[in-house]
């Protein structure tokens, strides 16, 4: 059964007009924001708020004349208590900032509309997912090395302790498993139309077992694995091994970054494929329309 | 024998909606949007969907768009099996959807069309060729390089409509495109579109209104509760009524009246078509409405009506649609419950 074949028009798949569909959504994406100078700089300022309640917390308690550092010490690895919280923070601002970007990006443009003008097009979801990741990444990764940079001239901590490199790769690689689970927040939220309040409760859920404010070691046997089973428990754990005498998981800093690296390479893809699953169970219903 | 470029075989969607009227107890409601739809849209046609709101003209271009899943049935755009070969669809066409809300606010109109001529595939150089021919045919040097959230609602509209036209598809998808724009942009934008068929392109076009459809297209589907329930050119339709007058009567007409005209011989149907400040608009069909007025006005005083304008009118095809469903255009389907469906004017 067929039907008259009248061309297509302008479109023209190559490489160059694939890439062109990634890079024109990254592009697009940084025109906005650019457009929102505001919100950036409150973005900046959101860890140091994180990270300034535990520290004032741990400065009250010293006064009184324990020594708060020796007995964080003991449980931390670290007596740099400061910089420990303000890693804790900044990674716990980067989990925020890759969930909210990504995950609810889809269910912003369903909100404003575009999101079916997208979906009409040829361009392959990965491709637009691609940008718009690419964009929350450079986003993430920026806001985390601002943030920490104010953060240790507001609180006194030596930034430049420790080895960064390791840090950074750290960072970088541990952004991609939160991609993944970016896509399952995303399913999630447009399956659960009115999810605000149950994504906040998940992200702070996220905080605790991540260990934000507190080593994760201290948590008991089975929160400790479920704990273990977050991919950003470890970036956390590895950007604060590598700047201060925390410790890694499995003792070196290579083993724990192959497993974020092993996370890296399968929750994407888990995300992803439940992402494209709710999407098509959608259109079976309702559709990705506002309805 | 023209050829099809969209075939639609037997076509239904069934939506599944809860329905909160008890707390924490949701009932699930089926709305069929479509009923088995056949169709087929010919190469290089205008062609018309016009029926209420609700009817299911939406939901008919959604899944042509692959945007729904239909729940049963199939169909071919421009040879490629909407199923199976969902990305060659959508490189087929061009869609206005949602209208204005399918721009980005907080980007201007030009990164707009970069925005979505990339993600139609067309080169970064043909883009630009395009964004310029655009410009020229649809006079966008104005507001085209500022933020559409400073647009008119017109100036929106007609950005979306050139965006709907940035890969230069053969198919375009027109879901009521002139439904916020005032009669000016409307009737300009009808100008274009009909210049883009000239050139060769097939368009869809849905419209609610009667006038749109009969100046624009060459052949009209009229739709109602997801049926097709009458297809033809124009001047086709109106004849298939078989009856000869219409007269409009205007005033303030109280509810009942229109079926107590009815029930006058040789009266074939009768129907409020518009209701304006508390006036009304009573549409009568008959066979010979020189011989009937006097008998109509007779009713009319009994009930004690008052008319102030009197207008034979040739037939429109909402005349049509009002003698196979006993509706007008104008009301909401979801506002008539179902049983009343057919129970008036006569199917055909
Ligand atoms: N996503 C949806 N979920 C549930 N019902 C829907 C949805 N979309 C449309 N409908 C229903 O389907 C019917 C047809 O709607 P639609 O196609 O939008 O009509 P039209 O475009 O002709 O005004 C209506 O009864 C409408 O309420
Ligand atoms: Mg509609």
């Amino acid at each position: 059964m067929g039907t008259a074949i009248a061309g297509l028009g302008l479109y023209k798949k190559t490489p160059r007009t694939s890439f062109g569909v990634f890079a024109s959504v990254l592009k697009a994406r940084l025109i906005i924001i650019s457009r929102y100078k505001g919100s950036l700089i409150m973005e900046l300022f959101m860890p140091i708020v994180f990270a300034a309640l535990p520290i004032m917390l741990g400065v009250s308690l010293a006064s009184g004349g324990t020594p708060v550092a020796e007995n964080w010490k003991i449980s931390s690895g670290t007596a740099d208590f400061r910089a420990f919280m303000l890693i804790g923070a900044c990674t716990f601002s980067v989990v925020s900032l890759m969930t909210w970007l990504v995950g609810f990006w889809v269910r912003r443009e369903m909100v404003t509309g575009t999101l079916e003008s997208v979906w009409v097009t040829p361009a392959k979801k990965y491709l637009v997912i691609g940008g718009v990741t690419g964009y929350a990444l450079i986003r993430a990764f920026t806001a985390f090395i601002i943030s920490f940079l104010i953060g240790s001239l507001i609180f006194g901590v030596n930034p430049f302790q420790g080895n960064i490199l390791i840090a950074v790769l750290f960072i970088m690689i541990g952004l991609l498993p939160l991609w993944g689970i970016s896509f399952m927040f995303g399913a999630l939220i447009l399956k659960v139309k009115e999810a605000n309040s149950l994504i906040n409760m998940l992200q702070w859920v996220l905080a605790f077992f991540m260990g934000v404010y507190f080593p994760v070691t201290v948590l008991p046997g089975f929160l400790r694995y479920v704990a273990l089973s977050f991919p950003p428990t470890w970036m956390t754990n590895g950007v604060r091994a590598s700047l201060l005498e925390v410790g890694y998981f499995f003792e070196h800093w290579y083993i724990d970054l192959a497993i974020i690296f092993v996370f890296a390479a399968v929750v994407p893809l888990l995300g992803y494929m439940v992402f494209m699953r709710t999407e098509k169970r959608l259109k079976k219903n309702q559709g990705m329309g506002l309805y | 024998m023209p050829r099809a470029i969209i075939k639609v075989q037997n076509m239904s969607k069934t939506f599944i909606s809860k329905e909160r009227k008890k707390f924490l107890r949701p009932e699930k409601r089926e709305i069929q949007a479509l009923k088995s739809v056949d169709l087929d849209i010919y190469d290089g046609e205008i062609f018309g969907l016009l029926g209420p709101n609700g009817a299911g003209k939406t939901t008919l271009i959604k899944c042509l768009t692959t945007l729904l899943i239909p729940t049963e049935g199939t169909a071919w755009v421009n040879g490629f099996n909407l199923q199976k070969e969902e990305n060659l669809v959508r490189a087929s066409l061009g869609c206005m959807l949602m209208g204005e809300r399918g721009l980005y606010w907080k980007l201007t109109g030009r990164e707009n069309l970069e925005y979505f001529g990339a993600l139609y595939h067309v080169p970064k150089e043909k883009r630009k060729e395009r964004i310029s021919y655009l410009t020229d045919l649809l006079n966008l040097q104005e507001f085209l390089d500022r933020t559409v959230e400073t647009y008119s609602s017109g100036q929106k509209m007609i950005m979306a409509f050139a965006k709907s036209l940035v890969n230069d598809a053969p198919i375009l998808f027109l879901d009521e495109p002139t439904v916020t724009m005032d009669v000016h942009a409307a009737r300009e934008l009808r100008r274009i579109v009909k210049e883009l068929n000239r050139e060769g392109h097939t368009i869809v076009y849905t419209t609610h209104q009667m006038f749109e459809a009969d100046e624009l297209c060459q052949r009209v589907a009229i739709i109602d509760r997801g049926e097709i329930i009458a297809l033809g050119t124009p001047t086709q339709l109106k004849k298939s009524l078989k009856i000869q007058d219409v007269v409009n009567l205007e005033g303030v007409i109280p509810k009942g009246v229109a079926e107590k005209v009815k029930a006058i011989p040789g009266v074939k149907d009768a129907v409020i078509k518009d209701v304006k400040a508390g006036k009304s608009t009573l549409g009568v069909m008959c066979d010979n409405s020189r011989k009937l007025l006097p008998k109509i006005m007779e009713v009319l005083l009994e009930n004690e009506v008052q008319i102030e304008y009197i207008q034979p009118q040739d037939i429109t095809l909402e005349d049509v649609f009002i003698a196979k469903t006993g509706r007008a255009l104008s009301v909401d389907t979801s506002e008539v419950p179902e049983e009343e469906k057919g129970g008036a004017g006569g199917r055909v």
